[in-house]
């Protein structure tokens, strides 16, 4: 039965049904499957004919062409039409008239006989020639279209696919060139008349990949989590290792020697090897508890984050640049391999950990670590350059990479794949792909600059802000008290005695603050710049957040009690502190002052006359561009600006009268001046009044306001001095009274120790995006209908709402997104916690229960030991998701402390060790080895944290710097994976180059002679002790006689290369030795 | 079916790895006696640089790619178009705006250049190769090549990798992946290169194949040079042949009892291979022992082309030894205010004065190439590729430079496998756009490992679930250039 389907507007959150059944209208489910009719432009008002039951508008290819990578947004040849509507057949035979059937056998059959059929026809089918499953040679082949829907819109030229493949518009056929432009015109007049079409026979039905849902669910690894009936053992995981074995015929190895065990927990945990000392403490420790002991201390040690989460830093693709053409560097990126770090340390409940990933910067928008954490989403390979036409496919191979990585790292799911059409094996359909993409469609990426620790900030000013308000009630109180008597007695003896006052008098700020720099005022009333915070930094001011802007402003206060001001002086100084000496703080040293603007008002409160703007007349500036001259900055307009720039690193003053002179209040005046930049300020300035007429020339002694202040008080209160001239008073006599001046000192020095927040940038998730649409094929060039938010179908057990609108504020799409995916109950929780706790395994024991990490799909190995993966990943949730326990079950059980020996028997019936028979042999990564050669030389820099570093320091490897293009040589030699995609797992290669590098690099040969110095001998101590001290610093313990033999001959026949037996070829030969040591596989190799 | 390992096996963990081992009857005796055994130089079966069986013979055995960075234009080099020339100053019909990567006039502008016809085959050439003009009759043109990206970076890759999506193995690695290596003792991928080009290793990288297939990347600037491959300090062989006869002996006693561990026979061999590796590189590296004659043959003697020259020659010593795949980038260029450019080609300002350049620059190296090669008889085992990552527009930029464009350009082939004096394929009568077949990157891809004797389809790797290839989901072989 015809149906009318519509665009479905639901608005987010809303309401999910996972029921294919019908019993949930399309309107109000986005789920079920007949929603995928949203595919559909609303505009067609077309009928769709529903082919029994439910189905997808936009059948997917299950041909032959493999699916190889899932990312060419163009596939050349192969057509790309999309169902865009299903049409009644007879419709258009009724249309049909006779002239048009003419038409279309003079001027249209030809040129598809000639130009399509040989790829598009059933003859080509035969012949395994059939391209995009179109068939072009029949009428209903050509409406029906191929993998990608209709060929023909009839009557819409303009909408026929077929059409703009001939126009060579996205698609180009026929491949081998465009076709006259004649031809085509014709092929438009030919659809727009209908597209009548005589042609009979049936083009054959395409198969197309159904997906069901409800049976997806059944699939073992998305199930809720399983009950499972635990073994009768003291540990559990050994049960289910020893039941497997049993019923394979496998016998259990027995326990480690105790000096491998400290050694392979020491590498597994934190990725170091013991010393000497502690081996030698573990083996003397006969407690039973001496192992949890040891693994308890390693868990609580910092290096253990370190070690763990580069296994993350792998699935998290993590790097530090971005890749493409210039691989910008991200200065702030380091600050999520920090966060991981940090986590894990802290036991960060994995769910927490992976929500914080998701959408920390929403959950915490003032929490830089929160910020850092969100760091994943955008850590992928992003162009750095980009153009308009490439915007858009940018922006999709950006969710790509997001989800992939989610897929990939968090859900072990191969999400990438249904990009482009239905997940080729998984029950992921193509439209859950863009619900999951639109739950991220406000993720874009940048760098943040955020306080490090906003409460300290917080809790310094308000301490400050006391301690301030203390001084000013000192000063207040000394002001009122003191001041007027001991000025009094000053005036009378020697105010006469100083000198006259000058015609500028500089003003003395009373404070001054900024936009984007920290102000101070130096003596001489100097306003400097004392620090800049860059734009965009995210601050709170007058307890508000606050993005801090690009257009400098500086605002500072002053008073005077002069009469008749009559014109302002503007000085911006040069300093050799500033870039190219300034005045201006841009690079090149200019300034751009938009608008200066003085607002007067009473300066005693118990005047109440209205404050006044100062109307300012540009007289002369020292230096200006005749294009942007000093009257920009006065003029009414904030676009333009008095631009300091050809003549910038040369002192510069303006002058600027006052339309109407300024006679002054009664009780004073307060002067607040703001002036407006359109980037960066100056670095020196000073603002000077002068009550002479129009003065002819700047020059001429500036001083400071203090002594024409004091002689405008004594005019104007020739009685008494009123309360509200008293502080400034006190201001002004500072320097002449010691009492006075240490009042004053006291608030002035305190206000330069103003707290600043400690400020940091991040690299992470910044607003921005844009709206999700459904891509047809994954093609830019075919946008649909907006996507609206959602979670993978098969991992959704709720018939209730994803996120119920509780609150009058809708929850932010990445938020539900984060809460669906660490929901045990309804969400994909329980997939989180397997494949989380399979990584444990993993890295604990060499390989997975699930041997393919990143892919819990049907594609994906089954797991070797399911009821033991259950139990784990119930462990975790039930522990409420702390990865410190799982690592303790795990690292407690006697399948982990069981020796690596070979059984021949065990080796006959499982050559593969799946059953755990003995434990696993397995070489060190490239972080651990380096970090091992510097361990053995004891000079590993233990410093955590911060920005990475190169290779020619002695930090832990994971604070190596990655950068995309140029990775380093001694991490990639060792097989440290490109950080472009989620890695669950690294190869392992042996190449000639590895042993170049161990036998030759400087590297190695300066590790091997700090190695030998801490190994060297006493003079009269003999060479077998340094051997043995060799065997225990590099392995752990001591050689056997063979070796001990070997190596004494070795070191001897090196000493006679050397030459003569001197304490010099002794040193040289053992460092020989120490070399050695480094090499063998034993230093490379755990078990 | 295609005999090739599964890249799991390869890779991790060492348990499946064993399977094949066992399958092989790789067990600790047969492990035994390898170790003691001096032929241990054959490559251990899980060699991930071990010879491999082709899908069927292949006609070439090296490549050398003349990697001409930055973009040549194909009107000012191979492509001659008398309709632009014609034309110059006028509107270019159907210049789009998209195209370039800046912005272009939608001007013709002509080749500043001269073009003769050369050789039997009678092939046009401008006058900035006067030294390749020569050997007109043994390249196989493909006019009609064209791809997607239209900046340096992205280009390379998709050039080199079939796609563009950093992270994915380049043509040189795939091929050592599905071939092996020749020589032991040389890596069997090199790039050559003095300043970097833009996406840097990312353009040779073994993306999710183990590193192992990476290229070995000689940087000119430090005169080629490997890394740690001699030790600093005095040490004699002696010295160290006692050192890598102690280490062998006690690896092989500590292999002895973790028979299941074969990387650790792998890791054995492998100080072996370094030990020779340390001859065997800086003799192929070393141009002293080529004649006067040969110097000059490739212009040594020419400070303009010096490095180039020496570039090909070492490329030419290295396939002579066997090494799969030779990449040399271009690294010099003069700009239109005559200053050197990091990306050569890249004639944004003024063509005339950038390929004249770039021509002095490759012409006489790469045209000796191509006749020390011919004589001796490499060239029938060896294809030689020049071209860069697109082409330019036909349509001027400024007064008298050509933006990008991805759209049509021309890259030759020469030597085994290939018709000579070839043209396969068109652009339009202004040279900007590819219309008569089209030849997309994956398309050449599939038939240079037709050439080396793989099937495109057949050569795949699986990663994070899926199996990628290196035509992706494209490609067909140019038959018709095949001899």
């Amino acid at each position: 039965m015809p149906q009318e389907l519509k665009p479905v507007s639901s608005p987010w959150p809303t309401s999910i049904r996972i029921s294919s059944t019908g019993n949930s209208s399309p309107a109000e489910s986005p789920y079920s499957t007949s929603n995928a009719a949203r595919f559909r432009p609303a505009a067609q008002g077309m009928i769709a004919v529903s082919q029994g039951g439910f189905y997808y508008s936009y059948p997917s290819r299950v041909d032959s062409v493999p699916l190889r990578s899932c990312h060419r947004t163009v596939t050349m040849k192969i057509v790309k039409l999309i169902a865009t509507i299903s049409l009644s057949l007879t419709t258009l035979a009724q249309a049909a008239d006779e002239e048009a059937v003419q038409f279309f056998e003079q001027k249209i059959r030809p040129v598809l006989v000639q130009h399509c059929y040989s790829c598009h026809s059933v003859e080509a089918q035969a012949a395994k020639k059939l391209q995009g499953g179109l068939y072009l040679d029949s009428a209903a082949g050509a409406t029906t279209g191929g993998d990608t829907g209709p060929a023909l819109v009839p009557g819409k030229s303009g909408e026929s696919l077929l059409l703009k493949a001939l126009k060579y518009d996205g698609v180009e056929m026929p491949p081998a060139g465009k076709l006259p432009d004649e031809v085509i015109a014709d092929f438009a007049k030919w659809i727009d008349l209908g597209a009548p079409d005589p042609r009979t026979g049936t083009a054959p039905v395409k198969p197309k990949r159904e997906i069901h849902i409800d049976e997806g669910k059944q699939w073992w690894s998305f199930l809720p989590l399983q009950e499972v009936a635990l073994p009768d053992t003291q540990r559990p995981i050994d049960g289910f290792i020893r039941q497997a074995q049993l019923a394979n015929g496998l016998k259990p190895n027995p326990p480690a020697g105790r000096e491998k065990l400290i050694r392979r927990v020491y590498f597994d945990l934190i990725g170091l090897p013991p010393s000497p000392e502690q081996v030698a403490a573990f083996v003397a420790d006969t407690s039973p508890q001496a192992f949890e002991t040891v693994v308890d201390q390693l868990l609580a040690s910092t290096a253990y984050g370190e070690r763990w989460a580069r296994h993350w830093l792998d699935t998290a693709r993590f790097a530090e640049s971005g890749g493409y053409e210039f691989d910008g560097f991200r200065p702030g990126a380091y600050q999520y391999r920090d966060w991981v770090i940090q986590s894990l340390n802290s036991d960060l409940p994995y769910d927490q950990f992976v929500r914080m990933q998701l959408a920390g910067d929403l959950l915490e928008p003032d929490n830089i670590h929160a910020a850092a954490a969100t760091g994943f989403l955008v850590a992928g390979p992003f162009p750095g350059q980009i153009t308009a036409k490439t915007v858009e496919r940018i922006r999709y191979d950006q969710l790509d990479d997001m989800l992939m990585t989610i897929g990939g790292s968090m859900l072990g799911l191969t999400l990438g794949c249904a990009r482009c059409h239905e997940h080729k094996y998984d029950p992921i359909p193509h439209q859950d792909y863009y619900a999951l993409a639109s739950t991220l469609a406000r993720t874009a990426h940048g760098p943040r600059t955020m306080d490090i620790n906003p409460a300290v900030t917080e809790q310094a000013q308000t301490a400050y802000q006391a301690e301030h308000d203390r001084l000013v009630a000192a000063l207040q109180t000394f002001a009122t008290a003191q001041s007027p008597a001991r000025f009094l007695d000053w005036k009378s003896k020697e105010l006469d005695k100083q000198p006259e006052t000058s015609r500028w008098q500089a003003l003395e700020p009373i404070n001054a603050d900024a936009e984007r720099s920290y102000l101070k005022v130096l003596p001489g009333g100097i306003i400097a710049h004392n620090g800049a915070i860059n734009p965009g930094t995210e601050i709170r001011r007058q307890g508000q957040r606050h993005s801090v802007s690009a257009a400098e402003e500086y605002r500072f206060t002053a008073q005077t009690f002069q009469k008749n001001v009559q014109s302002l002086r503007f000085d911006a100084l040069t300093d050799k502190s500033l870039p190219q000496r300034g005045p201006g703080l841009n690079g090149d040293g200019s300034f751009q002052l938009a608008s200066i603007k003085v607002t007067a008002r009473p300066l005693d409160p118990l005047v109440k006359d209205p404050e006044v703007v100062l109307k300012l007349k540009p007289v002369f500036a020292a230096f200006e561009d005749k294009d942007q001259p000093l009257a920009h900055a006065a003029d009414d307009n904030p676009g333009t600006a008095w631009v300091v720039r050809e003549t910038a690193k040369k002192d510069n003053a303006a002058i600027l009268e006052l339309e109407t002179p300024l006679p002054g209040f009664a009780g004073g005046t307060e002067l607040s001046v703001e002036l407006k930049f359109l980037d960066q300020g100056i670095g020196r300035l000073r603002l000077s009044l002068s009550a002479e007429p129009n003065p002819s020339t700047w020059a001429g002694d500036v001083t400071p306001q203090h002594l024409g202040e004091l002689r405008a008080i004594v005019a104007a209160f020739p009685s008494e001095i009123p309360e509200s001239a008293r502080v400034p008073l006190t201001r002004w006599f500072a320097p002449f009274d010691a009492e006075a001046a240490k009042v004053i000192l006291a608030v002035r020095d305190h206000a330069a120790t103003t707290p600043r927040p400690n400020l940091s940038e991040v690299y992470t998730t910044i607003a921005g995006g844009q709206d999700v649409f459904y891509l047809r094929r994954g093609e830019i060039e075919n946008k649909q209908d907006k996507a609206q938010p959602g979670f993978l179908q098969v991992l959704w057990r709720s018939t209730e709402p994803a996120q119920p609108p509780t609150t009058p504020t809708p929850v932010d799409p990445r938020v539900s997104l984060a809460q669906w995916m660490t929901d045990p109950q309804q969400g994909a929780g329980p997939l989180l916690a397997r494949v989380i706790a399979n990584r444990v395994w993993q890295h604990h024991f060499g390989t997975g229960i699930v041997g393919t990490p990143n892919d819990f799909g049907f594609q994906g190995d089954a797991p070797s030991h399911p009821e033991l993966l259950e139990y784990l990943a119930s462990e975790l949730v039930r522990g409420g998701w702390k990865l410190k326990p799982l690592h303790r079950l795990m690292l407690l059980s006697e399948t982990y402390q069981q020796s690596h020996e070979v059984d021949p028997e065990n080796l006959q019936l499982d050559p593969t060790n799946k059953y755990l028979w003995h434990f696993q042999t397995r070489r060190l990564e490239a972080e651990t080895i380096r970090d091992s050669l510097l361990a053995v030389g004891a000079n590993l820099d233990p410093a955590m944290f911060g920005p990475s570093v190169l290779d020619d320091t002695q930090r832990r490897s994971i604070y190596l710097r990655v950068k995309r293009s140029e990775l380093l040589p001694v991490m990639t030699l060792f097989d440290a994976p490109e950080p472009t995609q989620s890695i669950g797992e690294r190869s392992v290669t042996t190449v000639p180059t590895q042993a170049l590098s161990m036998m030759n690099s400087p590297f190695v040969r300066q590790q091997s002679e700090k190695f030998f110095a801490r190994i060297k001998p006493a003079t009269d101590a003999p060479l077998t002790s340094a051997i043995n001290q060799g065997y225990q610093v590099a392995y752990n313990r001591l050689p056997t006689e063979v070796e001990r033999s070997h190596m004494l001959s070795f070191i001897e026949q090196q000493r006679a290369a050397l030459g003569p037996d001197t304490p010099e070829s002794t040193e040289k030969a053992l460092i020989e030795f120490c070399q050695v040591l480094l090499c063998l596989n034993e230093f490379v190799y755990i078990d | 079916m295609f005999n090739f390992y599964s890249p799991s096996e390869l890779a991790l963990p060492a348990r499946r790895r064993f399977l094949q081992q066992a399958g092989l009857g790789f067990g600790s005796l047969a492990l035994a006696s390898m170790l003691h055994n001096e032929a241990a130089a054959a490559p251990s079966p899980v060699d991930p640089l071990a010879l491999r069986e082709p899908n069927f013979p292949g006609k070439v055995k090296s490549i050398i790619w003349l990697f001409m960075t930055g973009g040549p234009s194909q009107v000012d080099t191979w492509d001659y178009k008398p309709e632009l020339q014609a034309r110059d100053g006028q509107d270019l019909a159907g210049s789009d705006a998209q195209t370039g990567f800046f912005s272009t006039s939608g001007k013709c502008l002509k080749s500043p250049f001269d073009w003769k016809q050369h050789g039997e085959s009678g092939s046009w050439v401008s006058s900035i190769f006067p030294h390749l003009s020569q050997h007109v009759d043994k390249m196989c043109f493909l006019h009609s090549m064209h791809l997607k990206q239209n900046n340096h970076a992205p280009a390379s890759i998709e050039l080199m990798c079939g796609t563009n999506r950093p992270g994915l193995p380049a043509l040189g690695a795939w091929m050592t992946y599905g071939l092996g290596s020749q020589n032991q003792n040389l890596p069997s991928y090199v790039v050559l290169h003095d300043t970097r080009p833009r996406g840097d290793d990312q353009i040779w990288s073994a993306g999710f194949l183990p590193k192992t297939y990476q290229a070995l990347a000689l940087d000119s600037r430090r005169n080629e040079t490997i890394d740690n491959l001699v030790r600093d300090g005095k040490h004699s062989d002696s010295q160290q042949r006692a050192q890598l006869d102690l280490i062998k002996q006690l690896n092989q006693d500590h292999a002895a009892t973790r028979p299941t561990q074969a990387d650790l026979a792998a890791r054995i061999n492998s100080y072996e291979l370094a030990y020779r590796m340390q001859m065997a590189a800086p003799e192929a590296l070393d141009l002293k022992q080529e004649s006067e004659a040969t110097h000059k043959l490739y212009g040594m003697d020419q400070p303009e082309c010096a490095t180039f020259s020496r570039q090909c020659l070492l490329a030419r010593r290295l396939v002579e030894r066997g090494v799969r795949f030779v990449q040399i980038f271009a690294g010099k260029g003069v700009g239109g205010d005559g200053s050197v450019n990091d990306v050569p080609w890249d004639c944004h300002t003024d063509v005339e004065i950038n390929h004249k350049s770039c021509g002095l620059h490759t012409d006489q190296p790469a045209a000796a190439l191509l006749a020390d090669l011919e004589a001796r008889g490499l060239l029938d085992s060896t294809l030689v590729i020049w071209g860069g990552e697109f082409g330019r527009t036909s349509d001027s930029q400024g007064a008298k430079g050509r933006d990008h464009n991805p759209n049509g350009f021309t890259i030759w082939l020469a030597g085994a496998g290939v018709k000579g004096g070839l043209h396969y394929g068109a652009t339009d009568p202004f040279g900007y756009k590819a219309v008569e077949k089209k030849v997309h990157v994956n398309d050449l891809h599939a038939t240079l490992l037709k050439l080396m004797g793989l099937e495109h389809t057949q050569l795949t790797h699986r990663f994070n679930g899926r199996d990628f290839r290196l035509t992706d989901v494209g490609g067909e072989v140019l038959t018709e250039i095949l001899t």
